[in-house]
Parts: C-alpha cells; sequence; structure tokens
C-alpha cells in the first residue's frame, strides 16, 4: 500500500508540491491571526440553554459583563475630598458619553434615601415661614412630620461637603462594601456596556475609559481596573502581545536548533518553509470553513509547529540514511514508503483526538476541534509531499550529521541498556509512576483568571483591591419570574430575603442585593431611619408606596429597574463575589440555585441562576472537560488506530505504559508545582499527547520493520532507539529550545505551554528509548522477533 | 423651574411678536413666548399616564394635577404666591391611590417637595431631585413637564419654515429651534424642538444625552382649546435608547376655576381627596 503511494507521489510530485505552495500563498490573506474575535457567541453556541439564560436575563436587567475602575486613596479624607469628588463626577460623566456605554453605577450615579429629622431640615424659606404657618398645622403629629432625602449622592446642584457625602455613601448599607468601601478609602466606578455591540469595540473602547481616567487622577489616588470585560481584553492583548513577542525567538531558536541538528542551511530553511505552509493551510482552512480567530484558536500555530517539526524531523533525518546509498527517486520512494503509515498512524491519532472536540458546547472549542484536525492531517499531506520533494531537489549532504554524531553512540548504549535491565528500567518507571501519583493527588482542576497573572499584574492588584475593600470582581444572578405584581408582594419579599441570608453565609459571597434591600432601606428612612423598621413591611400598599417613593428620583428609577421589572414579574438577586476558581464560583451558582429554588418552592414564581458569573464558569467548565474528554479519547483511540494501521491488537496494548507514563509524569509535576489543570494547561495535555503516541507509532514501525528484515528482538529495538529515537530527541531538543522561550512570559498558562511541553516531550522520549524496550523484552512471547515472525508466517500460510 | 408650562400651552399671546414686523423672531424671543403664554391663573387636570417598559408591558397610572400659577407670571392672581404651586395626585392603581406630591416653586431658590404616602399616614418633605430627572417614574422629566428656565439655555433657530403635521393631516407652520443648556454637565444637554407659530405649543422634541443621541422624542397627537387656552391632550415621551415610553392624555382639564393657595397645603395633601 505505501509503495504505490510513493510511487504516485514521485510521479506527481512537482504538481501537487506547486499547488500545495500556490494554495499556502492564496491562503496568506485568510491567516490574519492579529484580529481576535471577542463576541461572547464565538464561544457560546446560541441554542446553549446557560447562554439564552443568560440573554434572557440580560434583556431583561441588562449585561452583567461589567469593567470595574477601583479608584483607591490613601486616606479617606483624600477620597472624600472635593477634588476627588469632582473628579469621580466628571470622569463618570466622561464615561457615560463613551460608545457603547450603557451606565455607570458610581458615586456620582448613586441615589441616597435618608430620613431626614425636623431640625435637620432647616429653616424653611424666609417667604414660605409665615404661609406655611398661615396653613395650618397638618393633621397628623407636626412634630414627626420629618423630611425624607432622595436624591443623588454627588448632587451638582447642591453640592454636600466632601465629609457629609462621605457620611451618607457610608451610612447606606447598598452602597457601602459595595461602591465605596467600609474605610472609605476605596470607591468603584462599574461601567456596563451595551452588550450587542461591546466585544466588537472592546479594546478600544477599554482604552478610551483608561484616557478617561488615568491622565486627570489626583494625586494620591490610583485607579484599578478589572471586571470580566478588562479580564477578557487583557487575554486578548497577552495573546496578541505574546505572539508579537515570542514568535519571533521560538522561530530564531527553532532554526538555530535545526542547524545545529542537522548542520545543513538547506534543511533549516526547508524546515521553516514547511511548517510556514503548514500553518498558512491550517489558518486558511480554518477561515475557509467559516470559523473565527480567538484566543483559543491562537493554540493551533504552536500546535501545528510542534507536529509539523516533529515529522519534517522524521523525514529529513530518514530521507539522510536513504540518499546516502540511492538516488533522489530511490530515497524519496523509499523515505515516503517508510514513514507513510506512522506518520499517518500519528497524525491521525492526534486529529481524532482533535475531531472529538466537534461534541463540545463550546462553540470555540468545536471550532478549535475541527480545524486543528483538519490542521493536523494537512500538515501530515504536505510533509509527506513537499518536503520529500524538495529534499530531492538539493544536493545530496551525505556527511556526518551532528544529530548522528553526538546521538546515535548514546541512543545505543541506551537501548542495551534497556534490553539488558528491563526489570530495573520497569521497577524505575512503576517507581517514577508512583511518585507522580503522588502529585496527581495534589492536582486540582481549577481555572481561576486571575491567579493566570502574576500578582505584580495589574490585573492581580486591582482583583485584591477590589476582592479585600469592595464587593469583588466576579458576579451572578438569580432570575425570578412569576405573573405581573407578584414580585413585590410580602411574601414574595420576605422569600428574597431568606435566598440573600443563606446566600450572604456561604464562604467568598461580598453582597448579595435584591428589591426586598431597596424595600427595606425606604421603610427604615420612613421611620425616620429607626433601625427597626429595617424590614419588609406586611402590606402590600406599604411596599408599592415605597418603591414608588423610590423612583422619585431619576437614578433612582433606573437603579430600580435594574433589580425588577417595571410590573414586577421579574426581579433578580444580585451575587457578587470575590474573584476565585471556576469551579468555585460553579459550585457556588449551584448552591445558590437549590437554595432559591427551595424557598420559592410551592409558588408560581420560577428561579433562573444566572449572570455573567455562571456564563464563564460553564464556559471554563466546558472547557476542561471538553479537553479532558479530548484527551480520554485521543488516549483511546490510539489503540484502535494502531490497529488499524498495524493491524496489530498487542502493539494497540503495548502503547498502553509509554503513552500513560509521560501523562502521569506531567500530571504529577503540575500538582507537585500546584499548577492546576486548567483551560490552559488541558491543552498542553492534548498537544503532548500528539507527541507522545507519535513517538510510540514512529518507534513501534520501525522495529516492526527491522523483524520483518530478519533483525533479532535486540537488533531491532537498538535500530529503533538510535533510528527514532533520535528522530524524537531531536524534535523534543527543538521544540524545547523554541516554546522554552514561554517559560518567560508573565502570563502563566503561556509560560506553563513553554514548559510543560518540554517536560512532555522529554518524559516521551524518555518512554520511547526506555519502556517500550523493556517492555519488548520482558514479553518475548508477544512481542519479540521470533514471535512476530511466527504470527506472520501463520497469517502467510493462512 | 416654571411649572405648567409644557401641558398647558397657551393661546398665543394677545402681545405676539410684532415689534418688528418685518423681522422674524429672534430665537430668545421664541423661547421667551413658549415660557409666558397663558396658561390660566390656575387648573384642574385628570390625566392617564401610561408607562410601557422596553418590553412593551403597560402599567397604568391615573392622576390629578392641580396648579397654581405664581405671581408675576401672565395671567397669575395678584394674591398668588411668588412661585409656581403643583399638586399632583395618584388615582389609580388602587395601591398607590392616594399617593401624594407637592411642590411649591420659588424663584430664586430651590423648589420645595411634600410626598403623602397614605400607608404612612404622614407628610414627608422631599429633599434633591433635579429638573432632568424622572417625573414620578414617568419617561418625562420634571423640566418637561414644567417647563424649561429660560435662563437655563442658549437658543438658535434651526428653521423659520418648518411644519407641523396633526393627526388629521393638517399642516401647520412652525418654527424649529434648538436649546442648548448651559450646565454641559447636564443629562439632556440639547433639545431640538417644533414649535407652532400660531399657538407657541411645543408639539415635538428631539431631547438629546450627552453623548448628542437623541435619547428622548416628544411627540403630541391631540391639542384642543378648553375656555381659550390651547391644551395638549394627548402626547409621548419615547426613550428610544431605553425603548421605553410614556404616553400621557388629559381627561378632563378646566382653568382659572378659582383655586387658592391653600389648595395647596400640607393639609390638603394628605387629605388625600
Amino acid at each position: 500500500m505505501t509503495r504505490p503511494l510513493a510511487d504516485f507521489l514521485w510521479r506527481w510530485r512537482f504538481p501537487l508540491t506547486a499547488a500545495i505552495v500556490l494554495c499556502a500563498i492564496a491562503f496568506i490573506p485568510r491567516a490574519n491571526i492579529t484580529h481576535l474575535d471577542n463576541d461572547v457567541t464565538a464561544w457560546f453556541s446560541r441554542a446553549d440553554p446557560v447562554y439564552r439564560d443568560y440573554e434572557r436575563f440580560r434583556d431583561e436587567f441588562g449585561g452583567s459583563r461589567t469593567l470595574i475602575v477601583a479608584l483607591k486613596a490613601d486616606t479617606a479624607e483624600r477620597l472624600f475630598s472635593r477634588s476627588t469628588l469632582d473628579f469621580i463626577e466628571q470622569v463618570t460623566g466622561d464615561i457615560e458619553r463613551v460608545d457603547t456605554v450603557e451606565r455607570v453605577d458610581s458615586l456620582a450615579t448613586a441615589t441616597t434615601v435618608e430620613a431626614i429629622r425636623t431640625s435637620d431640615l432647616g429653616p424653611p424659606t424666609s417667604d414660605l415661614e409665615p404661609r406655611t404657618s398661615d396653613l395650618g398645622p397638618p393633621t397628623s403629629d407636626r412634630s414627626s412630620d420629618g423630611g425624607l432625602d432622595v436624591r443623588r449622592l454627588l448632587d451638582p446642584k447642591n453640592a454636600d461637603p466632601p465629609e457629609e457625602v462621605r457620611r451618607r455613601a457610608l451610612r447606606d448599607d447598598l452602597l457601602r462594601g459595595d461602591l465605596v468601601s467600609e474605610n472609605g478609602t476605596v470607591t468603584a466606578l462599574v461601567v456596563s456596556f451595551d452588550e450587542q455591540r461591546i466585544d466588537q469595540v472592546r479594546a478600544g473602547v477599554i482604552q478610551t475609559i483608561h484616557g478617561i481616567v488615568d491622565p486627570k487622577l489626583p494625586a494620591g489616588v490610583k485607579a484599578y481596573y478589572n471586571g470580566s470585560l478588562e479580564i477578557s481584553e487583557t487575554y486578548n492583548r497577552i495573546t496578541l502581545e505574546n505572539q508579537r513577542k515570542f514568535v519571533p525567538p521560538i522561530l530564531v531558536i527553532t532554526l538555530i536548533a535545526v542547524y545545529v541538528t542537522f548542520r545543513s542551511w538547506r534543511k533549516m530553511l526547508l524546515t521553516i518553509v514547511a511548517v510556514g505552509i503548514s500553518i498558512l493551510w491550517t489558518l486558511g482552512l480554518y477561515s475557509l470553513l467559516g470559523y473565527s480567530y480567538n484566543v483559543l484558536a491562537s493554540m493551533l500555530v504552536p500546535l501545528i509547529v510542534v507536529l509539523a517539526i516533529a515529522d519534517d524531523v522524521h523525514i529529513m533525518q530518514h530521507w539522510d540514511e536513504e540518499r546516502r546509498h540511492k538516488p533522489p527517486e530511490e530515497a524519496f520512494k523509499a523515505t515516503v514508503a517508510h514513514l507513510a503509515t506512522p506518520l499517518l498512524g500519528a497524525s491521525g491519532t492526534t486529529a481524532l483526538g482533535m475531531a472529538s472536540l466537534a461534541t463540545s458546547h463550546v462553540v470555540a472549542v468545536r471550532s478549535f476541534g475541527i480545524g486543528s484536525a483538519i490542521g493536523i492531517m494537512v500538515d501530515f499531506a504536505i510533509s509527506l509531499v513537499f518536503v520529500p520533494t524538495l529534499l530531492s531537489l538539493m544536493k545530496a549532504e551525505t556527511g556526518e550529521t551532528p544529530h548522528e554524531k553526538y546521538l546515535v553512540e548514546p541512543l545505543r548504549r541506551v537501548s542495551i541498556f534497556s534490553t539488558r535491565h528491563p526489570r530495573e528500567v520497569i521497577a524505575m518507571s512503576v517507581a517514577l509512576s508512583a511518585i507522580a501519583a503522588f502529585g496527581i493527588v495534589r492536582l486540582h482542576v481549577d481555572t481561576n483568571h486571575i491567579n493566570f497573572f502574576s500578582p505584580r499584574h495589574p490585573l492581580g492588584q486591582s482583583a485584591r483591591v477590589i476582592d479585600s475593600d469592595l464587593s469583588g470582581v466576579y458576579s451572578f444572578q438569580i432570575m425570578l419570574e412569576g405573573q405581573p405584581d407578584t414580585l413585590n408582594t410580602p411574601d414574595s419579599l420576605q422569600r428574597m430575603e431568606r435566598v440573600e441570608a443563606s446566600l450572604r453565609a456561604m464562604s467568598n459571597v461580598k453582597k448579595v442585593t435584591s428589591i426586598a434591600d431597596y424595600v427595606k432601606r425606604v421603610n427604615k428612612e420612613l421611620h425616620d431611619g429607626d433601625p427597626a423598621a429595617d424590614v419588609v413591611p406586611s402590606s402590600s400598599r406599604a411596599i408599592a408606596e415605597e418603591l414608588f417613593v423610590f423612583t422619585l428620583g431619576g437614578e433612582g428609577r433606573r437603579e430600580l429597574e435594574r433589580m425588577a421589572a417595571s410590573d414586577y414579574s421579574r426581579a433578580q438577586i444580585s451575587v457578587k463575589l470575590k474573584s476565585m476558581s471556576s469551579d468555585v464560583v460553579l459550585e457556588l451558582v449551584e448552591q445558590a440555585d437549590v437554595a432559591a429554588k427551595a424557598a420559592f418552592k410551592d409558588t408560581a414564581i420560577t428561579v433562573t441562576t444566572t449572570g455573567s458569573g455562571r456564563l464563564f464558569s460553564t464556559l471554563d467548565h466546558y472547557l476542561v472537560t471538553s479537553q479532558l474528554s479530548s484527551f480520554g479519547t485521543a488516549f483511546f483511540t490510539v489503540f484502535g488506530v494502531i490497529f488499524l494501521v498495524f493491524r496489530s491488537a498487542r502493539f494497540g496494548f503495548l502503547t498502553i505504559a509509554p503513552n500513560v507514563l509521560p501523562v502521569i509524569a506531567v500530571l504529577g509535576v503540575m500538582g507537585f508545582l500546584d499548577i492546576s489543570m486548567n483551560i490552559a494547561t488541558v491543552m498542553v495535555a492534548s498537544v503532548a499527547l500528539g507527541v507522545v503516541d507519535d513517538d510510540t507509532i514512529h518507534f513501534i514501525n520501525r522495529y516492526r520493520r527491522e523483524v520483518a528484515a530478519g533483525a533479532t528482538t535486540d537488533r531491532a529495538i537498538e535500530l529503533a532507539t538510535v533510528h527514532e529515537g533520535r528522530a524524537s530527541l531531536s524534535t523534543a531538543i527543538i521544540n524545547s529550545l523554541g516554546f522554552g522561550v514561554l517559560m518567560l512570559s508573565e502570563y502563566k498558562p503561556t509560560a506553563w505551554f513553554g514548559g510543560l511541553l518540554g517536560l512532555t516531550m522529554a518524559v516521551a522520549f524518555l518512554a520511547e528509548v526506555f519502556i517500550l524496550p523493556a517492555t519488548i523484552t520482558l514479553l518475548p512471547s508477544m512481542f519479540g522477533a521470533d514471535a512476530l515472525r511466527r504470527t506472520r508466517s501463520r497469517a502467510a500460510a493462512a | 423651574m416654571r411649572w405648567v408650562t409644557l401641558f398647558y400651552p397657551a393661546a398665543i399671546i394677545a402681545f405676539s411678536i410684532r415689534s418688528s414686523p418685518a423681522a422674524p423672531p429672534t430665537a430668545e424671543q421664541i423661547a421667551r413666548r413658549v415660557q409666558d403664554r397663558d396658561t390660566g391663573r390656575d387648573s384642574r387636570a385628570e390625566m392617564r399616564m401610561t408607562l410601557f417598559d422596553r418590553h412593551g408591558r403597560v402599567r397604568e397610572r391615573a392622576l390629578t394635577i392641580v396648579t397654581l400659577r405664581g405671581r408675576g407670571n401672565p395671567g397669575a392672581a395678584k394674591t398668588a404666591p411668588d412661585g409656581d404651586r403643583l399638586l399632583i395626585r395618584f388615582t389609580y392603581p388602587a395601591d398607590i391611590r392616594g399617593t401624594s406630591f407637592l411642590v411649591w416653586e420659588h424663584p430664586k431658590t430651590d423648589d420645595e417637595r411634600f410626598l403623602f404616602l397614605p400607608s404612612l399616614g404622614r407628610v414627608r418633605r422631599i429633599a434633591g431631585t433635579e429638573a432632568q430627572e424622572s417625573f414620578v417614574g414617568s419617561d418625562f422629566t420634571y423640566e418637561d413637564i414644567g417647563g424649561r428656565e429660560f435662563d437655563d439655555y442658549s437658543y438658535a433657530l434651526e428653521s423659520g419654515n418648518a411644519s407641523w403635521t396633526d393627526a388629521d393631516g393638517a399642516a401647520h407652520p412652525a418654527w424649529r429651534l434648538e436649546s442648548r443648556r448651559k450646565d454641559s454637565g447636564a443629562a439632556f444637554p440639547r433639545v431640538v424642538s417644533l414649535i407652532l407659530k400660531d399657538t407657541y405649543i411645543v408639539v415635538q422634541a428631539d431631547i438629546y444625552n450627552r453623548r448628542n443621541e437623541a435619547q428622548k422624542v416628544y411627540s403630541v397627537r391631540r391639542i384642543q382649546q378648553v375656555q381659550g387656552i390651547w391644551t395638549v391632550f394627548d402626547s409621548s415621551m419615547a426613550n428610544i435608547l431605553d425603548k421605553t415610553q410614556t404616553h400621557l392624555v388629559v381627561e378632563k382639564v378646566g382653568y382659572n376655576i378659582g383655586l387658592r393657595e391653600d389648595a395647596f397645603s400640607r393639609r390638603e395633601l394628605e387629605s388625600g381627596k
């Protein structure tokens, strides 16, 4: 089968190569990786129930994906100084004017309700005094006829002294701990956007807001930015920055490594061109399929680079060996015939693993899975046609290459060691696996976006400020739905209170708010601030009137509309949280959902838990589970592929140990280093598996070929180790050196990717050259040369 | 703040702009005439307010608005108080029935506002509330209801040849006047109004937010003369960005009914009548 393929490819090599190059050139305009698609629907399917819940919530109450600007002053006096309050008022207004900004919640837009004692009202205006007296006393007790101050905290027309603003802000239960810290040194501007449009213009809008706030900051006040939009934007910024910053050194180091390995300018250039063509094809086809480029899709490039270099190194190394003794045509055909099967098997397993992502809930994962599967198979085809074709045009390089000079003998010794001490090798592997298992016990699934950045990173700093002094970076909402005028009844408000109480008792919950709090606040102030009146009234009429009072201030009306529908058929309970692991957020969301459903049991009110916290924690959960599922699928698929490629079930089983050990080792190291299994590291696992099973397949293929050619078990192992192990080692060195640069990144997922990739490749290589030979040696009746030959004879006889 | 101007637009007043017959009126003159038109000494109107939220959900409110023109305004009684008086009483729905709101305007100082909540049984003096804030939870602002303070704005005539088509399809000549708030921090710093030339009624207004987006549109559907005073009977304010709307229909109105200042007392506020 492989020989006819080799003949076919030799015959059509030039048209095929020309087609490969021309298509790659045609794909250049489509391979735009400088623009990231930010739309949330690039991740969530519109049909996803979690997304649909969020859309329904957003439609009613507005979006909850916000930008939080925390302003921290060195003292409370500084924050509540005239200049800082003027600054807050000015930047609030300026931000409100920015395109796509729907509203800004800040001290400048906050409405307070406060009882005013008669003595505090001040003297009536001079002309009113006599006339008021003339009007006679009211029917009720005049002395209890206090006032009610329903107005903006920062009233541009009647500016209170700063200390009075501070007193009012800190007195207000809804503001304190949310928009202003308990100690009065930190305040927040929470910016909400038109979520239909913000994702398209997010970077510019956030930059504009930074431009409004930063230059005007009063002395002694620092600005900290966070919130789901800032986090998403920071991801994008870092992704693009990393591409700009790290791609050049990765390319240079990779080229140097290729040069050092082969000591050939031609092969160095050939490798870079071949890898470039594979990337162009992958990104071009990805775009042609209608998929958009996003943070996840940015992993396509390193994935293809790693696999393409592995394929190309195998091809170039084999070519050199064949070309020494054969003319170009024969070398071409021998290389293709020899490598077509293992390359197909290696690419096929990885591609199938990636293709299994097509079943993911996450749109971006689906497109990444399909895109990368196609890319991997295209890379296989390109490598098999393009590289040998160009090699056949090159002048034969018959000299001894560095990888032969420096690696053959050590690998031969490794082979001898593995075959002479198989028990020790297996025992050592088992011991290492046991140690790694301890690390795996410590491994946890946890995507904490804030922890992805160093503590010095602005996002980490702002999260600390907002989490410790304000109501936290994350939030979710409980949406309640019923018939009109059902969510403003005393019974409903009391049930909301019960839900709030149970939520406040949960750790990490910083602030819980519902219309019950608004009613309680107005009720209390209408009763002259009596703490005993800080309750939901038992009369529906009183509640209706008190809610009406809150709408007397324009901002109050808007504020109330964000908590309840105008006909009180819908209301929300807002829950604000510290930044934390997505899994903990998801757990909290589920607990809140249970608590709310229990509180509204036996009523006609339905409960839906939603909001950005649920949206993104679910997304992270989907990402990790789909990747783990893909990883598992790929892991088992490798047996199927090997069974198909080698038509051997026993060699399928042989792959278990060398495939399992690198995975165990990497997971163990992650556990010891406290690196969680998160949306970034699961990608490493997928890429790693692609590399690990490549090594195994190449080794087994070579071993079987050498046995078929008459070699003894030990000799076949030695040849496989020396030739395929050398290619694996070269690939590992090249990729580890190249991607090792990523360890310098301040963005931890990028650094993890660089470090773990190198570790995986190293362990995969060690498993290939130690565990495979040791296992074969220990089980001669299954894998030994004689056993294979007997099986072959029986098959031929049959 | 000036009350009772937008919904009780006067008939064209006798001394309308004829000082220079050949010259068209200036923007300021038009604005002044809109503000100074005769709306009677006092009035009592029963109104129905329909609030549409962004989902088209409807909330009905019925209210009675009683007004007394302050001394010095055209048509005002000599014994009238310095500033306008306004008493709003909700009569529907049942859960806010009797909730009342009293405003005493003071020409040189802040207005005073008093609230009566039947369930509480007491009057509360309300501090705060700005001109450009929501009027009793509707899409109208107090300024829309009470009229714009002449000196708070600068004016420019956009068109002297505009026209307005009424519900019967008849075209009426109008001016298009731009009013710019002098305070740039205002929520709605710019208004472009269509003012009927013959009645000085504002029949349409595009109200712009700080981003200079037309956020709200005021439109009049029906005007009618009552006791010689042109009155807007059917109007609406749509908030285009928030997708909300308030429809205001005057069901019954009477002018110069002999109201006195004591009709705007706290006692009256508490009476709930």
